[in-house]
């Protein structure tokens, strides 16, 4: 069984002479426990791909089904529910909350579902990051890469169906990339996780069990 | 939603409130302003309310809810048991002296026990109330003062005075006195109980005597219901014994008295809908100005924070957490504002009210300090609050999480602007940032607008208040002579011993500087005119029942052809007061003819200078038979025998009923010249019979007396000021039975309405200014923290500094603009309707358009225009450029 899967997704903006086609007809499928990565250029659509995948972004047509839910079939405020507890994301720009803890930056997305932390599974999710000396500390005390790190636990914390990762390394040096990226491949394999990755750099994308490459809104190979 | 998520959410959001302390400043002085605005209005306006009531009270004589009066001793001891009696005092009335120096106050020698002497103002300052069996009183200092003895513990005094019409003189041993007050009408001499029942012995009065109240139990009461239903309770409890208030009749009749000063229905009397209409308007406008400046606050703090709440979006907050976050803060920011708020807001009514009320001769200083006043405005400005950010919640709630990330004010330009190549001036920049957010700049300029229109409006309102029409309603010339009683107690009526003589005339004269004058002779005998029975039925109907009234009209004396006799008003003017009145229809020319038999009926205005055409019967052309009556002739109603004249003074003691009837008489027919209106100045000073004036020469030849109500005198403006002096002190000191009135009087009462209206109007703009101000600083502030990073980019790009500031600075500029020129458009469009609206509501009102408080405002909001954008930016650059551009 796929757990994530698209058909048909096409998303355009403006109309006529100016009207760009971000997505023009992406069918996508991934298996349970995949690692892949996404890979394109800089507007070939795979930013907005992603958007689509993760419901933070609404398609002009075609659909996207996570774990069995055609997502987009939901209201805004269930879309968002949904979001929270199968979808977990971790952005280029960290986006972390600035103004809680990290270990408040962790269980937020469960505590904002009403939901109990399982302190056991997210001491271990910490202790595989190695952020356990540093979970009372603001993001603005932690380097970039230990910033990404905590947006990764804070995504896999709620046990998310998949996790969706916007060029998770994209503000990161090279070595640090490396790092992020083993901890990551190493952590959702310890925990079976399916993960989604953009990026623009090969290197990076070859740590992927497959690779997804996006033109001009088009899938060129699978 | 669980209970669960409760504290995550509340957290995010004081931990994101904590995070912008310049923000949280901001809104919380428009939180607080908001409160501030509230109370400020409440308490000025409730206390003036109140201030008013305790006027009444003053008025009234005291602050008991109701009293049963005249009882016997036997009915006080039943009814001051009664469960609705919350607290009872006890009154017993003794006597009044009336003779010199008392002829000019009103003085009453009674027992009132501690209650009621605190109810009616009598806490003495110095000594107690007079103790039992003793010879002590305690009253006044007015009364003091008017006895010639210094307040001093253990003085003696000596009091003549009447006890029901015996005269007694008594000597008292000071015990207490209390200050004058100006506005309570009743001076007390109390004494104690015990004396009370000597004098009574002394003079040989039984309670009640024959005036049916002297000694008499008269229970003041205080309700367990409150003031809500004085009337209905006193009914209540007087069934509750058998006896009733309504029919003096009918068995068990008690009188009572509902203390007036409780009754709401004075002010509703006042309240016709075009003055509903004009304060709905300005509380409907300091609502909206107190909305606008919070709501303001939120909706930037809420652009400024969306990629916060499009990160919260992305990790999974709802809409719904994202609204609970925004109110939760706004309950925050409230607790901390509204406080605030509340106690600057009553310091602020707290010190301006007692100016107003120190302006108003009818409302006693009071601050109001109830909870419901501090209850109001804390829920005004939490309901305003909550409005507030309920647009801004919606916003954070529906934006798209990827939008928020790209978030910037207003978003695109709805359409392109061709710029026809001639580049980018600082003018359109600063025009293109107004315009991108329109709803924010609509608001600003809205709420600038708002304090230009108020002061315009507060200067117009202050500005229209017109002296002359003002002092005519109460004076029609320079100077009015006349009788103490006549000038200072309009209702009483005129007699021979209050003319003004000819002596006193020539004395007047003799100070020269008079340009014109004239005497008006007052009627001191008896006369009718002669009018249908439907007139006589109107006439007389709201003083007798319907019974009463048939049986008066059957006893009442008819003209050959059949009408009725009534009494008339009727007065002769002299040319200078005849060309005082306004003529309604006909000619007054003809009045002054010598010899005519020309008349002139009189018609009551309304507060507007409206006659009333149903206040005289007589039109032009009408004949109008006066009856002058030489001698009267007295009936016992009962057995219809003719009471000789000297007979008659016992006959009414003995409580006989009695008719007088003409016995004889002259009878003058007159034609009606001319429908006039009276000066209220010149004017009996109080309604009830049909009002005429004939001309002096007239009125002396057919009455046959010549008594000086009035002498009416204009002087030159140079000789003013001594006639004025003169005046005084020939009132108080030569002849002080004689009063005057003067424009001068008439004129400071006006200064002082006029000075407390502009205070309030003033601190009324002045409030709502600092709104209008504070919410444009916040616009700009806000504006350029939220556009920091933009603001950035723009210098790292080549703008100088100088040229941000400039671009900033035009900036406020234009909303400065933007707000006078919708003041202006707004002044200019309600000016057709303000003008006559005002004049309506307020009878000394000409409608002056004015437009100068825009022209003072203007420089003032342009140097703010200017001044912020430039301090602000000018902090900003403290902070480089490549720091500020990687804030997010």
């Amino acid at each position: 069984m796929h757990i994530l899967q698209t058909q048909d997704l096409k998303k355009y903006y403006g109309a006529g002479d100016t009207q760009v086609k971000a997505l023009d007809g992406v069918d996508l499928a991934v298996e349970q426990g995949e690692f892949v990565a996404i890979v394109g250029t800089s507007g070939s659509g795979k930013s907005t791909l992603l958007h689509m995948l993760g419901g933070l972004d609404r398609p002009t047509s075609g659909r996207v089904t996570v774990d069995g839910q055609e997502i987009f079939s939901l209201g805004e405020e269930a879309l968002t529910i949904f979001r929270r507890r199968k979808i977990g994301f971790v952005f280029q720009a960290y986006n972390l909350v600035p103004v809680l803890s990290v270990r408040e930056n962790i269980v937020l997305p469960i505590q904002l579902d009403g939901r109990a932390v399982d302190e056991a599974f997210v001491r271990e999710v910490v202790a595989t990051l190695g952020l356990e000396k540093k979970l009372q500390s603001l993001p603005s005390q932690l380097s970039g890469g230990q910033q990404q790190r905590v947006a990764i636990a804070r995504a896999l914390a709620a046990k998310p169906a998949i996790l969706l990762a916007d060029e998770p390394t994209g503000n990161l040096d090279s070595k640090t990339s490396q790092d992020v990226l083993g901890l990551m491949k190493v952590t959702g394999q310890k925990f079976g996780q399916t993960m989604v990755m953009i990026t623009h750099n090969e290197e990076i994308a070859q740590m992927a069990d497959r690779i997804v490459r996006i033109e001009d809104g088009r899938i060129v190979t699978r | 939603m669980n209970i669960s998520n409760r504290g995550c959410i509340r957290r995010l959001s004081v931990r994101a409130l904590l995070a912008s302390r310049t923000r949280n400043v901001v809104a919380v002085l428009a939180i607080a302003l908001t409160a501030l605005l509230f109370t400020s209005l409440f308490t000025i306006a409730l206390s003036i309310n109140e201030g008013m009531q305790q006027n009444n009270f003053r008025q009234a004589g005291g602050f008991a809810h109701g009293s049963f009066k005249y009882l016997t001793e036997e009915e006080f001891d039943q009814l001051k048991e009664h469960p609705l009696i919350e607290a009872w005092g006890l009154r017993r009335f003794l006597g009044m002296p009336t003779g010199a120096p008392f002829h000019k106050s009103h003085v009453e020698v009674g027992y009132s026990d501690s209650s009621e002497a605190h109810w009616t103002y009598c806490d003495p300052v110095e000594g107690r109330l007079p103790a039992e069996g003793t010879q002590e009183a305690a009253t006044d200092t007015h009364v003091l003062e008017l006895l010639g003895i210094t307040p001093a513990l253990g003085a003696e005094f000596t009091l003549t005075f009447e006890v029901d019409g015996r005269e007694t003189t008594q000597t008292f041993t000071l015990c207490g006195w209390w200050e004058y007050d100006e506005a309570v009408v009743a001076n007390h001499v109390l004494i104690p109980e015990s004396r009370v029942d000597a004098i009574l012995a002394e003079v040989g009065v039984t309670p009640p005597g024959r005036d049916g109240m002297t000694g008499s139990w008269n229970l003041d009461v205080m309700l367990e219901h409150g003031a809500r239903s004085i009337s209905a309770d006193l009914d209540e409890i007087l069934a509750d014994y058998g006896c009733q208030t309504q029919d003096p009749a009918a068995p068990g009749y008690i009188a009572t008295g509902v203390n007036w000063g409780y009754t709401g229905a004075q002010l509703s009397d006042r309240l016709d809908p075009s003055v509903v209409l004009v304060i709905g308007v300005m509380l409907a406008l300091i609502l909206f100005t107190g909305y606008l400046i919070i709501y303001n606050v939120f909706q930037i703090s809420v652009a400024g924070d969306i990629r916060f709440y499009g990160l919260l979006k992305t990790i999974g907050t709802t809409p719904r957490q994202i609204r609970r976050i925004i109110r939760i803060q706004a309950l925050i920011l409230s607790a901390a504002g509204i406080p605030a708020g509340l106690a600057l807001g009553w310091l602020v009514g707290g010190v301006l009210t007692p100016f107003i009320t120190a302006q108003l001769n009818d409302v006693t200083p009071t601050v109001s300090v109830s909870p419901v006043l501090f209850g109001a405005s804390a829920l005004f400005a939490l309901g305003t609050v909550l409005i507030s950010c309920r647009r801004p919640g919606r916003l954070a709630g529906r934006v798209s999480p990827v939008e928020a990330v790209r978030y910037t004010e207003g978003g695109a330009p709805r359409r392109r602007i061709s710029r026809k190549g001639k580049g980018v001036s600082l003018f359109s920049m600063a025009w293109a940032n107004l315009g991108r957010s329109r709803g924010k700049t609509a608001i600003t300029v809205l709420s600038l607008c708002l304090a230009v229109v108020l002061l315009t409006l507060t200067v117009t309102f202050a500005a229209g208040f017109d002296m002359d029409k003002y002092t005519a309603h109460f004076t029609a010339t320079d100077f009015i002579l006349a009788d103490a009683g006549k000038l200072q107690v309009g209702s009483v009526g005129f007699n021979r011993g209050m003319a003004v003589t000819e002596e006193t005339i020539a004395a007047v004269n003799a100070q020269g500087g008079i340009t014109e004058s004239a005497r008006v002779y007052g009627q001191t005998k008896g006369m009718n005119e002669f009018i249908p029975e439907e007139r006589f039925i109107a006439n007389n109907s709201q003083w007798y029942s319907e019974e009463s009234l048939k049986w008066l009209m059957d006893h009442t004396q008819r003209s050959e052809a059949g009408l009725l006799a009534d009494g008339v008003q009727l007065c002769g003017m002299e040319p200078f007061a005849l060309d005082h009145l306004t003529v309604l229809e006909g000619d007054l020319e003809k009045l002054k003819e010598p010899g005519g038999n020309w008349i002139a009926a009189v018609y009551q205005e309304d507060d507007y200078g409206a006659p009333v055409w149903e206040s005289n019967w007589a039109k032009l052309g009408d004949t109008v038979t006066i009856r002058y009556i030489e001698e009267f002739e007295y009936w016992d109603n009962a057995t219809g025998e003719i009471i000789p004249i000297d007979q008659v003074g016992a006959a009414y003691e003995a409580g006989r009923s009695i008719t007088s009837y003409a016995k004889t008489y002259r009878d003058v027919d007159y034609t009606v010249a001319a429908l006039v209106t009276v000066p209220t100045a010149l004017s009996y000073r109080y309604y009830g019979d049909d009002s005429f004036i004939l001309n002096d020469q007239t009125f002396i030849r057919d009455s046959g007396t010549a008594d000086v109500m009035y002498y009416a005198f204009d002087t030159t403006d140079e000789a003013n000021a001594g006639m004025e002096s003169f005046l005084k002190d020939y009132t108080e000191n030569v002849n002080p039975q004689l009063d005057y009135e003067s424009k001068a009087t008439f004129a400071g009462e006006f200064a002082s309405i006029r000075g407390m209206f502009l205070l309030l109007g003033g601190a009324l703009s002045f409030i709502v200014g600092l709104v209008g101000v504070l919410n444009f600083a916040n616009a700009i502030l806000t504006g350029i923290t939220a556009r920091r990073r933009e603001l950035a980019v723009l210098q790292s790009i080549g703008m100088t500094a100088r040229q941000l500031r400039a671009m900033l600075a035009l900036e406020g500029l234009l909303y400065t603009a933007g707000a006078v020129a919708l003041a202006l458009g707004l002044i200019l469009i309600s000016a057709p309707f303000l003008g006559p609206a005002l004049n309506r509501m307020i009878w000394f009102f000409s409608y002056h358009f004015t437009l100068w408080p825009v022209g003072v405002v203007l420089p003032l909001f342009a140097v703010l225009g200017v001044g912020i954008p430039v301090l602000t930016s000018w902090a900003a650059q403290r902070t480089p450029v490549v720091e500020r551009l990687r804030q997010e």
